[in-house]
């Protein structure tokens, strides 16, 4: 096999985990395949381990049941925060209340924080459900996103306030990649902090109702961390 | 009850005894089948059959004719051995009547 060809199946071999690479590519080293035969097998097996993935209701989940719903919501939040903003620290926007409402400075920062919190906890969620499906997650997060960005219409708001969720986001899951563990009581105080918020919220009439779909990454977090915690309580007994 | 493929793995791999490893497997699936195994069909199913208990693997050293890349040793455990002689078994009883068995194989009298 040429050098050049042998570079283009080594590339599509990235598409597999290290281990497998190594395996995989030994194996059509040692076998001496021609470059076509060996790219069609190396795709062949990434394709498959891929299939196997989605067999699972984890990149489900994360992809349609957090990465799309989310997007629509936290851009909601997020230009709902800056809308707010507009209105209470740039006096030419007061009158313009279609999103915001009444809040002040209080819910300001009550939306400010739940809007990390969300975007953190859904972030940090889909990391840990989809780390092998993150392309999908991430593509179905984005299509909202561009979605959106191209009918933006508010006139006194930059296109980009719908984006204000999107760095705690990659925190959050830039966290779950490294292989960070939320213990459990931070997750509860994540999980209950959030809550409150959100009942603090509720109960000023200053949010909307599809938002509560974003508090279950929190409390995902918190049966997470328990059954981490019992797992390894029952590793010690047994030992 | 183990599928084709899943039987023709592990009989390769008991037949290789201590020399199976993925690459070897898949050519004695080859040369003994006469048809092209993939590395796709073969990975996966080495997974499966692990999973299940019927194999296990570990990796094996590197070697100049594969480039310096790491082998994936297998072998059949004993559960393996078990499942592939109940396939074996139930493959020579329903094929003692067709005719083209291989000179009428005698199992015993009929349960």
């Amino acid at each position: 096999m040429t050098t050049a060809a042998w570079r283009i199946v080594e590339t599509a071999a990235l598409l597999l985990e290290p281990g497998e690479r190594e395996v995989a590519l030994g194996d059509l080293t040692e076998a001496n395949e021609g470059s076509l035969r060996a790219l069609r097998e190396v795709l062949g097996l990434a394709v498959r381990r891929q299939a196997n993935v989605w067999k699972s209701w984890k990149p489900w989940v994360a992809g349609f049941g957090l990465a799309l719903p989310a997007s629509f919501l936290l851009m909601g939040a997020s230009v709902s925060v800056s809308s707010t903003y507009e209105r209470l620290f740039d006096a030419r926007n007061f009158g313009a209340c279609a999103w915001t409402g009444n809040e002040g400075y209080g819910l300001l920062l009550c939306h400010v924080l739940l809007l990390a919190g969300w975007s953190w906890t859904s972030g940090f969620v889909l990391g840990t459900l989809s780390r092998r499906t993150l392309w999908a997650s991430i593509l179905l997060a984005v299509l909202p996103c561009l979605f959106c960005f191209v009918r933006f219409r508010i006139a006194f708001l930059s296109k980009y306030s719908l984006f204000l969720f999107v760095a705690p986001g990659i925190v959050g899951l830039w966290r779950a990649l490294r292989g960070v563990k939320v213990k459990s009581s931070l997750a509860l105080l994540l999980a209950g902090s959030v809550t409150v918020l959100m009942m603090v919220a509720e109960s000023k009439e200053a949010l909307w109702i599809l938002n509560w779909a974003l508090v279950w990454p929190a409390w995902y977090l918190v049966a997470e961390a328990k059954t981490r915690t019992l797992k390894s309580a029952g590793c010690r007994v047994r030992k | 009850m183990l599928g084709e493929f899943e039987y023709l793995l592990i009989t390769a791999a008991a037949g290789l005894g201590q020399n199976a490893y993925g690459a070897a497997i898949r050519e004695e699936i080859e040369v003994t089948t006469g048809r092209k195994c993939s590395i796709g069909a073969l990975y996966t199913t080495i997974d499966r059959l692990e999973t299940k208990g019927l194999l296990k693997t570990w990796m094996g050293e590197a070697t100049p004719t594969r480039g310096g890349r790491a082998k994936r040793m297998v072998r059949v455990t004993a559960k393996g051995a078990q499942a592939a002689k109940d396939f074996y078994t139930a493959v020579a009883r329903v094929s003692r009547h067709a005719a083209w068995a291989a000179g009428g194989v005698k199992l015993g009298s009929r349960a």
